[in-house]
């Protein structure tokens, strides 16, 4: 036994450098590039023509880029993704705060400089969705107040995307590259980088299963369809399976042998998710329509496991003593 | 053969004290307990420059412990349902006396000795109905039992003597559970309360928070003055991002220590350990959830973060914060950042317990 676990303290040790490196450089650098040429090309749009249904399509592509590298919270991103993507919003902040700035006209929503200091509830990914598809406010005509501020919001995602890439790319991909050198008191040692991103994997998967999935089933009694993830836009489903898909991607980058049940996890989850008939989980009220949603739950928590197996338990990586435990 | 109690008992006849103090385990600062890679736990002592002054075995996890003033004795909890309680000589591990609550209390989470080290306090509640209690017992006679007095609340975890030595602190997390499987049982109707008692239980301050009543008083930290700070843990909706620290000072109002929302949502709701900065300037907590430490001002204004995986002991440094991490990491965390101490091939567990504080 205790041979074994020398074998994995090993393999993590040799492995942790490569596996960390090629993820940073494959994918989620690249992924938060492409995050800001959506979220430009979406800013470019509104400056060309700011109302709702000019802007649905370029926002969608925005946010699908967002899912190659939005669950990944650490560095700039563990206090910057809340701006971009505010949800769960169980205070209601982001319908209050965009009422009380269209209806007083507040002049931070003309204002690219001072819009980044507005509560993040006002900003980012889901108040652009209640702009372009929330009926209370979708209605704003050319050259309102309504199209100014999605003219600011969409440039402010655009720098958004611009500060997190470069914080990334010039910033915190150092410290997990330079991960146990001195001076590095994030990462003391190349394990401790190669943990910090397989969690990330790993949370991903728990935010789709328990919040994504979890939050409009409700409960059986009582489910929730408006806790739904972008309900408005009808983009829930999608969001789990590319969520997901971004995980799994992750999880290959850091792993250099194949994974073969992962890969059929996944392919079972996106056969499974096919059967959703409502892809904004608006009918899961009815028991039919809920069960397939439930299915899909099962099935993201199917290709959790497989990932734990395939590529956490190689490594002897095991979750945090602390943050799994109450006290 | 001689056994170690009685070759006690002999030098308590002679009249020789038998205590041993801190200087002779190696002058620690701190006490840590932690999961090795075998699977075995043990607590240790720590410097302030990380180092370790010892190390002894556990029989098993433990909460977290208590440092007796001037003897090397560390008493260590039961993970809950608390039945039990081992108080460990610190120079071998060895177990000097095993405290069981009465039948109807189970330990709740910490306990503190009296400043003269003459007593311990234990926080504790009743079995059938999570009411609090502080339990009595006197450590110049085998830690026998010798009384109780209410905690005037609910699901208490934490407790301190105040500067004066004359009144107690004690965080009374609200939290009603089961006898057995230790589910929450009045999560909707939770009332969490600040109480301050005098030494014999008389109540004489009681705080609550009607905003945010699902918002469980965990952890305490006390500075010189009297000033009292509390961490919270958020047991209501997730995502309603609560402060999750407040200060008091007796008399006066609450102060909500909050800090941007971003960073509040980051945290998780949780927060696991509490400290006061070396020079009492500044105030801290951590997430391990949220792999974050929150500094404040001593007025409540939010200073920064330090970003560290599984985070969670924390205690005053002559140069600001000692932190501990699941990854055996020990961090000194001061204004400028966060500098690495050392990295142990161990799992510190939640807290990092000052001896002599």
């Amino acid at each position: 036994m205790r041979y074994a676990l020398l074998l994995c303290a090993s393999l993590a040790a040799s492995h942790a450098a490569a596996g960390v490196e090629d993820a940073l450089t494959h994918d989620i650098l690249p992924g938060f590039a492409g995050f800001t040429a959506a979220s430009t090309a979406l800013a470019e749009a509104a400056g060309a023509d700011c109302t709702a249904p000019a802007l649905r399509a370029p926002w969608n592509a925005a946010f699908d880029a967002w899912t190659r590298i939005g669950d990944v919270r650490l560095g700039p991103s563990e206090t910057g993704a809340l701006s971009v993507v505010f949800w769960p919003d169980a205070r209601g902040f982001t319908p209050k705060t965009l009422s009380r700035m269209i209806s007083g006209e507040e002049p931070a929503g003309r204002d690219l400089e001072a819009f980044a200091h507005v509560s993040i509830a006002a900003r980012g990914l889901f108040a652009l969705e209640q702009m372009l598809y929330d009926d209370a406010f979708a209605g704003y005509e050319s050259g309102s107040y309504g199209c100014a501020l999605v003219q600011t919001m969409t440039a402010d995602l655009a720098a958004q995307a611009g500060a997190l890439e470069s914080g990334w790319r010039d910033g915190f991909a150092q410290v997990i590259l330079s991960a146990g050198e001195a001076g590095n008191a994030t990462y003391l040692s190349p394990e401790e980088a190669l943990r910090a991103v397989y969690t990330q994997v790993l949370s991903s998967l728990e935010f789709t299963a328990d919040t994504r999935l979890g939050r409009p089933l409700g409960t059986f009694e009582r489910p929730r369809p408006t806790r739904a993830e972008a309900w408005r836009s009808g983009r829930s489903l999608r969001n789990v399976l590319l969520d997901a898909a971004a995980a799994k991607d992750l999880a290959v980058a850091l792993a250099d042998w194949e994974m073969p049940a992962t890969e059929a996890a996944m392919d079972r989850l996106e056969q499974v998710a096919a059967r959703v008939t409502d892809p904004a989980f608006q009918d899961v009220e009815d028991p039919a329509a809920r069960l397939r949603v439930e299915i899909v739950q099962q099935h993201v928590r199917a290709l959790h496991d497989a990932i734990e197996q395939e590529l956490g338990l190689p490594l002897g990586l095991t979750p945090g003593f602390n943050s799994q435990d109450g006290d | 053969m001689t056994t170690r109690r009685a070759f006690l008992a002999s030098l308590l006849a002679a009249g020789a004290s038998p205590a041993v103090g801190w200087a002779a385990v190696g002058d620690p600062s701190y006490l840590a307990a932690a999961k090795l890679p075998d699977g075995s736990y043990m607590l240790a002592g720590l410097r302030e420059d990380g180092s370790e002054a010892f190390r002894v075995p556990l029989p098993a996890r433990g909460h977290a412990a208590s440092a007796h003033p001037s003897r090397a004795e560390a008493v260590g909890f039961a993970r809950r349902p608390g039945t039990y309680a081992l108080v460990v000589d610190c120079r071998d591990g060895a177990v000097l006396h095993r405290l069981t609550p009465p039948e109807d209390r189970q330990f709740n989470g910490h306990g503190t000795f009296s400043p003269d080290g003459s007593l311990l306090y234990t926080v504790e509640q009743r079995v059938e109905d999570s009411a609090g209690f502080i339990g009595l017992w006197d450590a110049e006679a085998n830690y026998t039992r010798i009384g109780e007095f209410e905690s005037h609340g609910v699901g208490p975890h934490d407790l301190r003597m105040m500067p004066d030595r004359q009144t107690l602190v004690i965080a009374n997390g609200g939290i009603q559970t089961d006898r057995w499987d230790r589910t929450k049982l009045n999560i909707e109707t939770m009332r969490p309360s600040l109480v301050y008692t005098a030494l014999d239980g008389t109540l004489l301050e009681k705080r609550d928070l009607p905003e945010f009543s699902q918002n469980s008083i965990r952890h305490l930290a006390l500075r010189g003055d009297g000033l009292v700070g509390f961490a919270m843990q958020w047991e209501g909706e997730p995502g309603m991002a609560p402060p999750l620290l407040a200060l008091h000072r007796r008399g006066e109002e609450l102060v909500l220590c909050e800090a941007p929302l971003g960073d509040e949502l980051a945290m998780d709701g949780y927060a696991g350990s509490v400290a006061f900065s070396g020079d009492g300037a500044e105030i801290a907590i951590t997430s391990p959830r949220g792999g974050r430490l929150h500094r404040f001002s001593e007025s409540g204004a939010f200073l920064g973060s330090v970003s560290r995986d599984d985070i969670c002991g924390l205690a005053s440094h002559a140069g600001g914060y000692m932190a501990s991490d699941g990854l055996g990491g020990v961090m000194l965390i001061s204004p400028e950042g966060a500098t690495p101490l050392r990295r142990a091939e161990a799992a510190w567990d939640n807290h990092l317990v000052p001896i002599r504080a």
